[in-house]
């Protein structure tokens, strides 16, 4: 499950794109880390995200951060920053807390390197996003997949993105709410709606 | 998924919400319908609650459909590997788990992602040519458990038609074989009907390397400047 990995995009524009997760291993730590799974939530509502969540409780469009620290039994936290700062804190104060979960940082990796050496920690293990080959005629355009694979679970379908273009352009929505109406159908509360809206604008000036 | 005919009022709005456009109109009876051969039964049309008339509708799936929801829903859990999703805890937690040793490789083969689909059968030809090479496929995998032959890597035949949003083969190889194992994936990718897309695991090197980078620049392939990166948190049994 690599559902934070493939976001496609160039480095400007995944330099605003950092996703955090929170998980405990089964049959390891999975056993009473319930309570500590709070704590973490805890832990990124004192930093700046623009969603945050999991596939159980709900994403930030679903549900609160309130919610979020006082549910039983999350195997997962998520939480997506657009800046380095954030992302910084939200780390210092994993490592401060010492909850001993693993934590995993998807995003330009000499960003999240830095941050890592900023914090004292060091990378251990590292997932490294290759191209796709096979049927790539079917993909869709460049555009539309730098907005749709950042719900890894493909929840977000291409032919939404254009459809809430059209709208965008027809004055029937704001390019917010276009694209927080996509980051609601990715349950695991991974997608960047900032990012989307900034992909979104592009594609109308360039039309 | 199914549209219930009676209730439908043709608005359209669905179709747009659909993952591998398997809604269409059927002009008619002037409603909306869902192709049930194209549907991956990721339930995104349903969860949207999006229908003004109430029309979408989750029947009851029977063996092998179930597989479709069970590869497409995060939602559901696989009874294999106990997570939502379609893959394993991977590398997520390998801080703890040490499932990828240091002079060893992780690989990910992602079919139908991004928003394409895949059927079985793409998977099983890919399967088949890697356990040619002597893979072992990662016993936690929902792709491996529904696997007759593992040695071979032969499905079961009953699931090979069926369409998923993504299935993910999964195995460890050591470093040395890593290049043999990425020729036969190239080689084999303009035979499928779908897309795979690939993920690479390693233990980062004592001075920030990672072993697995230059192997794969030499066949061609192209890194992308994001990655995924367990920070080594994670302890067992606290």
């Amino acid at each position: 499950m690599t559902h934070t990995l493939h976001r496609r995009g160039d480095e400007i524009s995944l330099s605003e794109d950092y996703v955090l997760l929170v998980m405990p291993a089964r049959g390891y730590n999975l056993e009473g880390s319930s309570e500590k799974m709070k704590k973490v939530f805890e832990i990124i509502s004192h930093y700046k995200t623009v969603n945050f969540g999991n596939a159980r409780v709900g994403n930030s469009h679903r549900t609160t951060i309130d919610k979020l620290m006082t549910a039983e039994n999350q195997r997962i936290a998520h939480a997506v920053f657009t800046d380095r700062e954030n992302l910084l804190g939200c780390l210092k104060e994993l490592k401060e807390k010492d909850l001993g979960i693993s934590v995993v940082v998807s995003g330009l990796y000499d960003h999240v390197v830095q941050c890592c050496h900023s914090t004292g920690l060091k990378p251990h293990t590292v997932n490294n996003s290759l191209e796709t080959l096979g049927a790539v005629e079917k993909l869709p355009k460049q555009e539309v997949l730098e907005i749709i694979t950042m719900c890894g679970h493909a929840m977000v379908s291409p032919d939404l993105v254009e459809h809430l273009l059209g709208e965008v352009r027809e004055g029937k929505r704001s390019l917010d709410n276009a694209a927080v109406e996509l980051s609601r159908l990715c349950d695991c509360g991974v997608f960047n709606p900032y990012r989307a809206a900034k992909i979104m604008k592009k594609m109308l000036n360039s039309k | 998924m199914r549209i219930d005919p009676e209730k439908c009022v043709n608005c359209g709005t669905c179709q747009s919400y659909c993952t591998v456009r398997a809604i269409r109109e059927d002009p008619q009876k002037e409603v909306r319908e869902v192709i049930e051969d194209e549907c991956v039964e990721c339930g995104v049309c349903l969860r949207a609650g999006i229908c003004p008339a109430d029309a979408i509708f989750q029947p009851e799936l029977t063996w092998p459909r179930t597989v479709r929801q069970e590869f497409s829903n995060p939602l559901i859990r696989h009874p294999s590997t106990d997570i939502g999703g379609r893959g394993t805890e991977e590398m997520k937690t390998n801080d703890v788990t040490n499932r990828f040793k240091p002079g060893f490789v992780g690989i990910g083969l992602e079919f139908g992602r991004p928003n394409v689909g895949t059927r079985f059968h793409d998977v099983q030809l890919m399967a088949q040519a890697l356990a040619s090479l002597g893979v072992q496929f990662e016993p936690q995998n929902p792709v491996t458990a529904l696997m007759i032959d593992k040695n071979k890597g032969i499905l079961k035949p009953e699931i090979l038609s069926e369409k998923v949003l993504s299935a993910i083969i999964e195995f460890i190889v050591p470093l040395e074989k890593l290049e043999e194992v990425l020729k036969k994936v190239k080689e084999l990718t303009p035979k499928l009907s779908t897309v795979v897309t690939i993920d690479m695991i390693s233990r980062v090197g004592e001075d920030g390397s990672i072993p697995t980078i230059p192997i794969a620049r030499k066949l061609g392939f192209t890194i992308r400047p994001n990655a995924k990166v367990n920070v080594g948190l994670g302890r067992p049994g606290m």
